[in-house]
């Protein structure tokens, strides 16, 4: 009895690791909080360091935070949905169609902001629909045609991304290719609000849905034949992804390599079960970036990396030897 | 009880299935041989709810399938089939109690009981110890083993087994039958369990049927249907028929 | 980095198709219509290359508007054959055929052309393509100037060229009085500490190795960020919010127009100290940054002189 609790936590293990990790990210931003390109004194700031710090600096981590976790639990919920580890928004056009879509909002509704995020979900969603309804065939959908599906939907999208790019005049050329890498740089208030709206929202729905991805994560058949409604656990999670994708890449671009290496990392320390896998994949994803982004804003100061640069630097070699562990 | 009237399924324009009628007692094991194609997962499917009927009904405990949710059917109809490589670091014990999926709410945590079905599930199955192996670790038939663990973790009175010896050696493959015969004699189940070896199914089961193309082409108890004229008709080859010296039952010898 | 391995992929293909023709045979080359028996001559462009070129150059092509506008102002203009899509200063730039932007220029187009030699501004545009240009009789005279003085350099480098020396040197000459007289009323006066914003969002700025923190300082100005290391820099907006410029310079392209929201307390855009420049000629190193020179002068210590209508070649002056 003892042994098969060893593997399994209960529900106030659980709590107590979701608490440990939370700590870990409160430390991480409360570090990126005192980093910058200006130094700033603990106390008694005057007035210009006190813009700098609630303008420009709080601002900027709290939505890296906002897009680590966006990014990490899309991709969570999507490696269990589509039994792939190698899933995650990018690969299946999902960031694309976002970024497309927010391109769009830019070129047309140029200062009407709240058209990007919009834009960007519909076109989040609009991909991932696109490559749904391409993978399903009469005998189901299979993993494989679906990986596919998402592969040809990323590169066309990533094809009309360069064309619109080769059209715009080099000034907004020159604003786009910085943001394509993920650029954390254009943080404002809202958009921190709605970052965080949005991936309070999407955890919560991926979150609910993880006990069916359990099941899910083994076998679409498996789990329809116990109980899950497979096609509603599938729209959900595919909405709740499109949802926070397209509010992450909205806000910053297309940072990479975080949905994709933060979930394994999460998997590797407390197993596979995605009630913990899915919340704690969001915290984690928020760690990963904030950490990041500090380092592509001191790095070279004054000077700014794109963070999506950093994240691919470390993220890159990580996969390497994650796969190789495997 | 599972009452299943003149069912018929199609694909397309070609009937898979056609007129089926079977009836599944408490407590009784039904053994479901055919060729390959005849349609013998295909009626599992539809037994369970997943494949929409053409014609006919089927009945559960007197509702119609058709008009029960999907978990009303998992609750009562658990489903043993092939099993998938995971591609994710997953343990037996997790793999089994994920079974208790309609047992927990949303964010419902596991209780006490759901740990003990799980427990009881491995150690019927013969896989104490197991519980914190990985399941892409073990082999074919070992986790086949743990398929079967996770159906009898759900606790449902059904079980629809899909070629459950398929990969498992020789002890197993009878183990695996005796332990789904205790289920039912001990808890009032029943199964039906598609199966290629007919010494088996002879040796277990309360009823036989054959499928070919899709049609019954036999029906009744072993000693009824397992005959040298409905194997030739079924399979195709040719048989002789005795006794199995230790228990009784019809013993088929292939003649090669 | 995924996405940028399939953008370069991408554009590298379009680059090698573009690339791809047949290889001229030898009657092919007969045919030019610079007969082999028109005097030529060796000089060295801007990279040291040796490039040879015909006594007489008759036609021509610029795949950079300041190495346009720079045609024009020696007087050469009516032999410009080809210009890029971005060219369109002076006015009869725009009647010129165009072949293509600055980044992929169409070789097709520009082989039709016929021309004697082709003006390109950085090496790396046309790398792939030089064999082929110069296998049909074209030759590539790669000149970049990156400075007020290389400017100049470049007006007496394409009379050289072009045959045009007279008008080339008169002009170096009048645009060097007016640079002196600039220089003339602002050296003695106080620096005025600028941020020149070159995007609004993501915020880009001027640095060391930009040809306009030079200009500046011969205007009599300084850049807040003259010490930051690549001529483009991206900057921290924290930085930009501590610097506290007093004038801002900007330029009228869609996305530069509104300073920064840092600077929304700087002292800049308290006193309403911002300067809005053509982003045209801010971005061209050509006789039109004298214009932009005496301009932001005068902005700068504003009343301090007075503003003299300059000898623009095309009797034009923007402001």
């Amino acid at each position: 009895m003892a042994e098969s609790k060893a593997k399994i936590k209960s529900f106030s293990a659980s709590l107590c690791l979701g608490g440990v990790l939370v700590l870990l990210l409160v430390i991480v931003l409360v570090g990126a909080a005192m980093l910058g390109a200006e130094q700033l004194p603990l106390f008694d700031l005057n007035e210009q360091q006190r813009s700098i710090f609630y303008d420009i600096r709080l601002p900027r981590i709290l939505l890296g935070a906002c897009v680590g976790a966006s990014l990490a639990v899309a991709g969570a919920g999507l490696q269990s949905l589509l039994r792939n580890p190698l899933a995650e928004p990018y690969l299946l056009g999902v960031s694309n169609g976002a970024a497309l879509g927010t391109m769009l909002a830019f070129v047309f509704f140029q200062s009407l902001e709240i058209t990007r995020p919009v834009l960007a979900f519909a076109g989040a969603g609009l991909a991932t629909l696109a490559v749904y309804r391409m993978a399903k065939s009469c005998a189901g959908m299979n993993v494989e045609r679906l990986v596919l599906s998402g592969v040809i939907v990323t590169t066309f999208l990533s094809s009309v991304i360069v064309m619109l790019t080769t059209l715009l005049d080099a000034a907004k050329l020159r604003s786009f290719t910085f943001w394509l890498l993920g650029d954390l740089s254009q943080a404002t208030r809202n958009g921190v609000y709605l970052s965080l709206a949005a991936v309070i929202i999407g955890t919560i729905v991926l979150t609910s849905q993880a006990r069916a991805l359990n099941l899910m994560m083994v076998g679409e058949r498996d789990a329809f034949d116990f109980g899950v409604e497979v096609s509603r656990v599938r729209m959900l999670v595919f909405g709740a992804s499109s949802l926070v994708v397209g509010a992450a890449v909205a806000a910053s671009g297309s940072v990479g390599y975080v949905g994709l290496i933060v979930p394994h990392l999460v998997r590797l320390s407390v197993g596979s079960d995605n009630r913990l896998v899915v919340p704690f994949s969001a915290i984690a994803g928020a760690i990963f970036v904030v950490f990041a982004d500090t380092i592509a804003r001191t790095a070279i100061a004054p000077r700014e990396l794109p963070v999506g640069a950093v994240t691919a630097l470390i993220g890159a070699p990580m996969f390497i030897y994650l796969l190789r562990k495997n | 009880m599972l009452e299943v009237w003149d069912i018929t399924i199609r694909y397309g324009e070609r009937d898979v299935l056609r007129d089926v009628s079977l009836s599944l007692r408490d407590g009784s094991i039904i053994a479901l041989l055919g060729a390959n194609g005849a349609g013998k997962t295909t009626l599992i499917r539809a037994l369970n709810g997943t494949l929409p009927l053409a014609g006919g009904e089927i009945e559960l405990d007197g509702c119609q399938l058709s008009g029960l949710s999907r978990r009303e059917i998992a609750r009562n109809i658990a489903v043993v089939a092939q099993e998938n490589e995971t591609r994710f670091p997953v343990t037996v014990f997790e793999f089994v109690l994920s079974g208790r999926f309609l047992h927990g709410g949303a964010f419902g945590w596991e209780s006490e009981g759901d740990f003990e079905f799980a427990e009881k599930a491995l150690a019927e199955c013969d896989l104490t110890g197991y519980a914190t192996r990985l399941m892409n670790h073990l082999s074919g038939g070992e986790r086949q083993r743990v398929v079967l663990a996770r159906a009898i973790a759900t606790n449902a009175r059904i079980l629809l087994l899909d070629e459950p010896t398929a990969n498992l050696d020789l002890a197993h493959q009878a183990m695996m039958f005796k332990l789904v015969r205790r289920r039912c004699l001990e808890s009032g189940a029943s199964a039906i369990v598609i199966t290629h070896d007919l010494n088996l199914a002879a040796e277990f089961a309360d009823e036989i049927i054959m499928l070919k193309h899709g049609r019954i082409a036999a029906k009744g108890t072993p000693a009824e249907v397992l005959t040298a004229e409905n194997v030739a008709d079924v399979f195709g080859v040719r048989v002789l028929l005795d006794t199995n010296p230790a228990s009784g039952n019809v013993r088929v010898t292939n003649v090669f | 980095m995924r996405k940028g391995l399939l953008i370069f992929i991408v554009l590298a293909s379009i680059s090698t198709f573009g690339g791809c023709r047949a290889k001229p045979t030898v009657a092919d080359v007969a045919d030019q219509s610079t007969p082999t028996n028109r005097p030529m001559r060796i000089v060295t462009d801007d990279l040291g290359r040796q490039v040879a070129v015909p006594v007489k150059i008759a036609r021509v092509v610029s795949l950079a508007p300041n190495l346009t506008e720079n045609i024009f102002a020696v007087g050469a203009g009516a032999r410009l054959v080809g210009v890029t899509t971005f060219c369109n200063y002076p006015e009869q730039a725009k009647e010129i055929p165009k072949i293509g932007d600055t980044m992929t220029p169409n070789m097709e187009s520009i082989i039709a052309l016929k021309p004697d030699v082709v003006f390109v501004s950085t090496a790396s545009q046309i790398e792939a393509f030089m064999k082929t240009l110069e296998a049909n009789g074209i030759a590539v005279y790669v000149t970049n100037p990156t400075s007020l003085d290389g400017v100049m350099k470049n007006l007496k480098e394409l009379g050289e060229l072009m045959g045009t020396h007279e008008q080339a040197n008169q002009l170096v000459a009048d645009l060097t009085a007016r640079i002196n007289a600039v220089y003339q009323r602002v050296s003695g006066e106080k620096k005025i500490h600028v941020f020149v914003q070159i995007s609004k969002e993501p915020l880009f700025t001027i640095g060391k190795q930009s040809f306009l923190t030079a200009l500046l300082e011969q205007a009599g100005g300084e850049s807040v960020t003259a010490n930051v290391d690549s001529a483009y820099p991206k900057l921290s907006k924290e930085t930009a919010s501590a610097l506290n410029p007093e004038t801002l310079i900007l330029s009228d392209s869609e996305d530069n127009k509104e300073p920064n929201e840092v600077f929304k307390n700087s002292s800049a855009v308290k006193n309403g100290h911002v300067i809005l420049l053509n982003a045209d000629q801010l971005s061209r190193p050509g006789p039109r940054l004298v214009n932009v020179l005496e301009y932001v002068a005068r902005q700068l210590h504003m009343g301090k002189f007075e503003w003299k209508r300059g000898l623009d070649p095309s009797g034009n002056s923007a402001f």
